[in-house]
């Protein structure tokens, strides 16, 4: 079985209608901000004072999705992992850039994509942090020979979590949705003992059910990924593709 | 049951993943947001200085051959990010010109700080080659070790800085 996703590489669409279709892609991302509360700056702050721990509850629950959505479907044969760009690690920078942006958005109260979404709602702190963004990208780019080579230090090619623990896919699969679990909860915790909420939500016990039952079903399917020999009920792919880089292959 | 305008985190969390994932099958890449703006700023300082933006060491790889900045994919994807979250905030009854701001901030303390953000987190989404979209959640989705760094710092230079800006938030 020839995999057809993904659907620009393989052929199955052209480059210009992948170029369109970027654009109901991002107006779901888009949707998707505003309704999670990231137009609104204070939320996102708001995360750092464990006053709203919304923000990393919500980004464990994207990666989480995003993660059994690529990993699963190129299990099941239906996407060609090989044709999708996998983003490579530059250590050091990579580090030194997440504190700079971390400052940046405590101090800024938004990071680009909510950024941009919030001036779409009207929000006139998030285009001043926008003129500021763009500032810093012109600043980093205009003087790129000063800090050129340290941008490009570090080099550890595309390293996935599994191999670095020396572990199976599957098994880090798992083991990402535990810790997206037991993060959120540990971080809910410390912000109902330090921000206790006083309105009552009537709510709550569906919100409580929905959510319970969605984690319920990604700690299924993690544990299908990690403990079940999947590529056995897959006929036409005796070597499932999301082991393309073996976890004992050595680091570039 | 109904949401109203501000989901629960985990199903809005799911949307946001249902995107990147539609982006993984169609594009075989992940979404973001830096990048647009980069290729923005790099466009605008084309139309000042376009020789100096050509042969600029950074700029320059979105000019070769004649490329038009602007005409790549996450461009598109931001132009559609902005379409929807100006929909949803409409058929919600959000949209309103404000400076949003903690209690006791200063409507200039706000705008101050978040100009200075701005700058430390777009020089710093160019050192990280991508930002909490574009990098944290796509690279954290694929598992890449960099990616899963990158987003730990980012909690860690939050924490860090948190207490001298406590009186614009809270």
């Amino acid at each position: 079985m020839d995999m057809i996703a993904p659907l620009a590489k393989t052929g199955a669409i052209s480059a210009a209608t992948n170029l369109w279709v970027a654009i109901p892609i991002g107006f779901v991302f888009g949707f998707a901000l505003f309704h999670a509360g990231f137009t609104d700056s204070r939320r996102i702050a708001w995360a750092f004072y464990f006053k709203d721990v919304g923000v990393p509850v919500v980004m464990f629950s994207a990666i989480v999705t995003g993660m059994l959505g690529l990993w699963g479907l190129s299990l099941a044969g239906f996407l060609d992992i090989s044709q999708v760009y996998l983003l490579p690690t530059f250590l050091l920078p990579m580090a030194i850039g997440g504190i700079l942006f971390g400052l940046g958005m405590v101090i800024g109260g938004y990071c680009p994509g909510t950024a941009v979404a919030s001036v779409a709602t009207g929000k006139i702190d998030a285009l001043v942090f926008i003129v500021g963004f763009l500032l810093g990208s012109l600043l980093f780019g205009d003087m790129f020979p000063v800090w050129g080579d340290f941008y490009n230090s570090d080099y550890m090619g595309v390293v996935r979590l599994d191999q670095v623990l020396g572990i199976e896919l599957g098994e880090a699969v798992l083991a990402v949705i535990i810790i997206a679990i037991a993060g959120s909860l540990a971080m809910r915790w410390v912000q109902q003992r330090f921000w206790p909420t006083t309105e009552d939500d009537p709510q709550r016990g569906a919100k409580r059910k929905l959510q319970g039952g969605l984690i319920v079903a990604a700690l299924a399917i993690g544990f299908v990924l990690a403990y079940f020999p999947t590529e056995a009920f897959i006929e036409d792919n005796p070597e499932p593709p999301y082991y393309i880089v073996p976890k004992t292959a050595s680091v570039q | 049951m109904k949401f109203g305008t501000r989901w629960p985190p985990v199903p809005a969390g799911i949307l946001i993943g249902i995107s990147m994932l539609l982006a993984f099958i169609v594009a075989g890449r992940g979404i973001g947001a830096s990048g647009a703006m980069t290729r923005f700023v790099a466009w605008i300082q084309h139309g000042l200085f376009p020789a100096v933006t050509e042969q600029s060491a950074y700029f320059g790889a979105y000019f070769a051959d004649g490329a038009h900045p602007l005409y790549d994919y996450v461009v598109f994807l931001v132009v559609g990010l902005i379409i929807g979250s100006f929909v949803a905030a409409w058929l919600s009854g959000e949209l309103r010109v404000e400076v949003l701001r903690g209690p006791r901030s200063s409507i200039v303390y706000r705008l101050a700080l978040g100009l200075t953000g701005g700058v430390l987190a777009g020089f710093a989404a160019r050192l990280a080659r991508g930002c909490t979209s574009g990098q944290a959640l796509v690279g954290g989705a694929e598992l890449s070790l960099g990616a899963w760094v990158f987003m730990m710092c980012i909690f860690a230079g939050g924490w860090m800085a948190a207490w001298f800006v406590r009186k614009q938030w809270i």
